[in-house]
């Protein structure tokens, strides 16, 4: 065990995984990020013909997400839009399987908090503390009795927090069909199709010349972007903490790139030129990670070309 | 009245000195704006890297304390915090202007401080990179990061009510 790290700690982690991954529920949870505070209606059917979960934004722009094993389906109802993400093959995508759990202690010192009543559940907490300033800390509070996530905080290294996930309203089982069927019928919106597939940048010539400690490659893929912007996607994860590097040719691009650091709610993004490719890291990380990996973001032109 | 805020951002001044400046900052006006200009300054220099985000916010905040400042006998019990250093006025002023575009890039119209040449002090500072707009279609980025972040295991579909409106994300800076 890394130093700090508590096994009952990893046990409630664990189990928060676990519910995560096998439980029906339906509930309400609010999102708090700066200024902004949304709610958000969130229903979970668990069964034996796959998994089906629904999202719905209840304040600010329309927004509904389904998701089903395969397939991820975004509603924007405003721009009668639905972006579309297939997957071809599910075991190639990545996750966090409750298994590996105690992986983390090698980036986090995962203890037990104290316990709090959150939303008519009596829960208890768990804390995973960042062992460098690459990654943000979290606190996560649990069902005692199911393992379900009920709030889910995370803060940087002065303590401030950089959004919170809260549930103020929730049940545990009793899901119908009904309930995460999508509530827009779609079928006159513009399809964005992601088209996800598998890739090996390294072969196209894309390295990366210094990864973060803690963090590794986890999948990399080509898609395309918004309408039919084709781009190559790396992940770099530390298991909870994740940035992706986006790379796309400056052939017939309109916009004018602006490189440098900005950041969108939680997110923080590094914009850079490199062999006449955009390069944009997004990341749910401190911005110096993202621009750490941004940096080691490197061409070299494949041998025998 | 530059000298003086500089010196009351440093804790120089004692309770009556202190009074002319923090009078002058009561109103909105040239005192208000170099207070700004000089916490742009600071912040810049302690290397944070959202320069503009609750600025203004900041600045209340700080007003709002600053009547403890001129109560008698507090000044010796302050606790010592990081200081920048100003230079002469000049050099304050430069620096000022590198800030400036650092902080709002060349569309900014508040730009009276930005077309003042960097002399070779303001040159000499370490280069803060500056925050950029996000870029135009940031929401598709978000969306697409979404879908293959582990964070999914640990909060099934809840994360994906982070992404916003691309237009309305634009627009917030």
């Amino acid at each position: 065990m890394q130093g700090g790290t508590s096994p009952e700690a990893l046990t409630v982690l664990r189990k928060i995984y676990h519910a995560t991954e096998k439980l029906s529920f339906s509930g309400t949870f609010v999102y708090q990020q700066g200024e902004r505070t949304e709610t958000s209606r969130i229903t979970r059917l668990a069964g034996p013909g796959g998994d089906i979960e629904r999202v719905e934004v209840l304040d600010g722009m329309p927004r509904e997400i389904i998701r089903t094993r395969d397939t991820v389906r975004c509603y924007l109802p405003e721009s009668q839009t639905v972006k579309v993400e297939r997957r071809t093959d599910t075991r190639a995508f990545p996750a966090m399987l409750p298994e590996r759990v105690s992986d983390l202690a090698g980036s986090y010192t995962i203890t037990r908090g104290e316990k709090a009543r959150i939303g008519g559940f009596d829960c208890e907490s768990v804390m995973l503390a960042p062992k460098d300033e690459l990654r943000y800390g979290y606190k996560l509070w649990s069902d005692v009795k199911t393992g379900m996530l009920l709030k889910a905080r995370i803060f940087n290294r002065k303590g401030e927090t950089v959004e919170q996930f809260s549930f103020t309203q929730l049940a545990i089982g009793n899901v119908s069909r009904d309930q995460v069927r999508a509530r827009h019928a779609a079928q006159s919106w513009r399809v964005e199709d992601a088209a996800v597939a598998p890739a090996n940048l390294a072969r196209a010539g894309w390295t990366m010349n210094a990864e973060l400690p803690g963090f590794r490659k986890i999948i990399e893929v080509t898609r395309s972007l918004g309408e039919s912007r084709p781009a190559s996607q790396m992940v770099y994860s530390d298991g909870l903490a994740a940035v992706s590097v986006f790379i796309e040719s400056m052939a017939g691009r309109a916009d004018p790139v602006r490189p440098g650091p900005s950041s969108l709610g939680s997110f923080q993004i590094y914009t850079r030129e490199v062999a006449n490719h955009v390069v944009t890291v997004v990341g749910e990380a401190p911005p110096a990670s993202v621009q750490r990996i941004a940096a080691g973001v490197e061409f070299r032109k494949p041998r025998g070309e | 009245m530059k000298t003086k805020i500089s010196e009351l951002m440093d804790g120089e001044l004692g309770s009556r000195e202190a009074a002319a400046p923090l009078d002058a900052l009561r109103s909105e006006g040239e005192a208000r704006e170099t207070w700004r200009s000089y916490h742009l300054i600071g912040d810049a220099m302690r290397d944070t890297r959202m320069l503009s985000a609750g600025f203004a916010s900041r600045v209340s905040a700080r007003l709002a304390q600053e009547p403890t400042v001129i109560a008698p006998g507090r000044l010796a019990a302050l606790p010592q915090r990081p200081r920048w250093q100003f230079l002469s006025a000049a050099a304050s002023l430069a620096a000022v202007a590198l800030v400036g575009w650092m902080a709002f890039g060349p569309r900014d119209d508040g730009a009276q401080i930005a077309q003042v040449a960097p002399s070779p002090a303001a040159q000499a500072v370490p280069a803060v990179a500056a925050q950029v707009p996000p870029p135009a279609a940031a929401n598709d980025y978000l969306y697409a990061h979404q879908g293959l972040s582990p964070r999914n295991s640990l909060q099934g579909v809840a994360p994906y009510v982070r992404m916003v409106s691309s237009q309305a994300g634009v627009q917030q800076r």
